[in-house]
């Protein structure tokens, strides 16, 4: 074999090149791709951020700062709608990499719309190039919205139901996002491989808070807000390691990973993708690094590729 | 010099490439410190009220910190930094020699095309892109009045680092110049009078009450003009949509769709269907 490890692995039916994917919401092709347009994109797979049936504002300002070692945000799903959300997707039709549609909402019946609009306009081949759009990520996770979100997330029975109804509408990978704030995160992965999804993608934000020191209140115009960075990434690792051992499913994991040894005790716990958001929004070249050192590690470890590791913290041996 | 640096195609700003350069020069006013930086490629094409993002030195994780171009010189480019927090107490502290990690410049900056005379007012720190600012009018002979709002006692130092014309000071608590804040000072000043005589386009930089006092005074006085944002920024490039503003258009982005927006639109809160949120 030539040129270091394989990196390639497999969400269901998608072959990525490598490992590394952006997580929702941090990281936008289109506004980051000026000097070096969109061949330059560092992850495998794009992800972008979550659509709804209808525009969403977002949450008041301020919806972001630094935590120790960490950020916590309230953006609230601002976005365009699903509507805009497709006049605009010929913009991507050059990239060079696969497109995951996020799908969010404030019920149920939201999700199936805008997987069922982009099914419709995935089948109109008449209206234009789009970028490959292999699947969809449900976004039941958002801890920062008044309805939907998290409270389909965290209940098990509810993101079957959803699950289950979106199962139909698409031949397509179908990944449901967790929530981390439960107190046991494999009944909802569980839920949504029994319903039919195709892999789980896990750690959306933990719900927090912090204070204006001067005022001592809220700081977050959404009064709390998602934690994400290496403060929450011990915890993320330790819930993708519950679920990799618990569910047959491809997993993403995320949370805090910053580095190429961190990506790699992702899928030490067993993940088959890692997603990269905070350590994006600190500094833009971190997806180029991590892939490197990940390539790095494999390499100076003598694997051959990173089926040699995946689950290795989970065995006894 | 074009309006907006954006790509004909809409995809992005130039300048959100990370570049490591070198701190030439650092000299500490009180609470604030003047960094100077070697960054030729930034220095050519930047235009005032634009931004660099700087990462701070020796953070395990940090976001980067935005900072207005206070000035540029030839090859280098100034930027006065204000110690806030743990972060930008770090930025302060490096000294001449350190290397630098920064983006930039990033943001749209101030429209100057149409300005027959000038109006600059800022509050506190907020006087950094205005220097910048000054120096291209300056250069365009574009007659200016400058009025800048400080607390007060400590906040005077920062008085040393500027060069601007027709300078017109007011403090919090009354040290130095007008005793109120610069729109109060705008309020009683000849400058400001001669200023709305001359029909002269309004630039500000500060606080959000500020600008929207200020915004609010224009408006009595019949000018037109561009307030510049503060916020905090996580991608610095549009990306994340964490450092929205609420405008008459909606939430808009500081890093940008600003950090320079028309002062007018500049609001206290967006109004939906639901009514003002």
């Amino acid at each position: 074999m030539t040129g270091g490890p394989d990196l390639r692995v497999r969400l269901g039916a998608l072959e990525l090149a490598h490992p590394v994917i952006n997580a929702s919401g941090t990281y936008d092709v289109l506004a980051v791709a000026g000097e070096h347009g969109l061949g330059a994109v560092p992850f495998s797979c794009y992800v972008p951020k979550t659509v709804t049936p209808e525009p969403r504002p977002g949450n008041p300002p301020p919806r972001i700062t630094e935590t120790p070692s960490g950020i916590i945000n309230a953006i609230g799903l601002e976005n365009p709608g699903i509507e805009a959300f497709i006049a605009d997707l010929p913009r991507l039709a050059g990239l060079p990499v696969p497109v995951v549609i996020s799908v969010g909402g404030a019920r149920p019946a939201d999700y199936l719309t805008v997987v069922g609009r982009m099914e419709e306009r995935l089948a109109d081949a008449g209206a234009g190039p789009l970028p490959p759009i292999p699947g969809y990520e449900l976004n039941v996770s958002c801890p920062n919205v008044a309805a939907g979100g998290l409270s389909i997330g965290a209940d098990p029975e509810a993101l079957y139901e959803l699950v289950s109804a979106a199962r139909p509408l698409t031949a397509r990978l179908l990944i449901a996002k967790l929530t981390p704030n439960v107190t046991d995160i494999v009944a909802p992965a569980r839920a949504a491989a029994e319903a039919g999804a195709d892999a789980v993608s896990l750690v959306n934000t933990f719900k927090a808070l912090v204070l204006d020191p001067a005022s001592l209140r809220p700081f977050l115009g959404n009064r709390t807000g998602g934690l994400c960075g290496p403060a929450i990434r011990p915890i993320a690792l330790r819930m993708v390691a519950e679920v990799a051992m618990s569910v047959d499913l491809p997993l993403i994991g995320m949370g805090g990973v910053t580095s190429g040894l961190e990506a790699l005790e992702m899928i030490a716990c067993g993940a088959t993708a890692v997603a990269v958001g905070a350590a994006t929004l600190a500094d833009p070249r971190a997806p180029q690094r991590i892939l490197e050192e990940l390539r790095a590690e494999l390499a100076a470890r003598r694997l051959a590729g990173l089926d040699d590791v995946r689950g290795k913290a989970l065995r006894d041996s | 010099m074009s309006a907006t640096r954006d790509r004909p195609d809409g995809c992005g700003p130039v300048g959100a490439d990370v570049v490591s350069r070198p701190v030439v020069e650092s000299r500490t006013f009180g609470e604030w410190t003047l960094v100077s930086i070697d960054a030729p490629t930034v220095a050519s094409v930047a235009r005032p009220g634009q931004f660099v993002m700087l990462a701070v030195p020796g953070a395990v994780f940090a976001l980067r910190r935005p900072l207005s171009i206070h000035r540029v010189r030839g090859d280098r480019i100034a930027l006065l930094i204000e110690r806030r927090g743990a972060g930008t107490r770090r930025l302060a502290d490096m000294a001449a020699g350190a290397q630098v990690e920064l983006s930039g410049p990033l943001g749209n900056g101030f429209d100057i095309g149409s300005s027959g005379s000038a109006l600059l007012v800022a509050g506190g720190v907020g006087v950094a892109p205005l220097q910048f600012l000054a120096d291209e009018l300056r250069a365009r002979r574009i007659p200016s009045w400058t009025f800048v709002g400080l607390r007060g006692e400590t906040h005077l130092p920062l008085l040393a680092a500027l060069d601007l014309p027709a300078q017109t000071v007011a403090t919090e608590d009354g040290a130095l110049g007008i005793h109120g804040t610069v729109v109060d000072a705008l309020e009683a000043s000849p400058a400001s009078a001669a200023a709305v005589e001359k029909g002269a386009v309004v630039y500000g930089c500060g606080p959000l009450p500020m600008l929207f006092a200020l915004r609010d005074w224009a408006s009595v006085h019949g000018l037109t003009g561009y307030g510049s944002l503060e916020a905090h920024m996580a991608c610095g490039t549009g990306a994340c949509h964490g450092c929205v503003v609420a405008t008459t258009r909606g939430y808009l982005r500081v890093c940008a769709d600003g950090p320079v927006l028309p002062l007018e639109i500049i609001g206290e809160a967006i109004v939906t269907a639901g009514g003002a949120r």
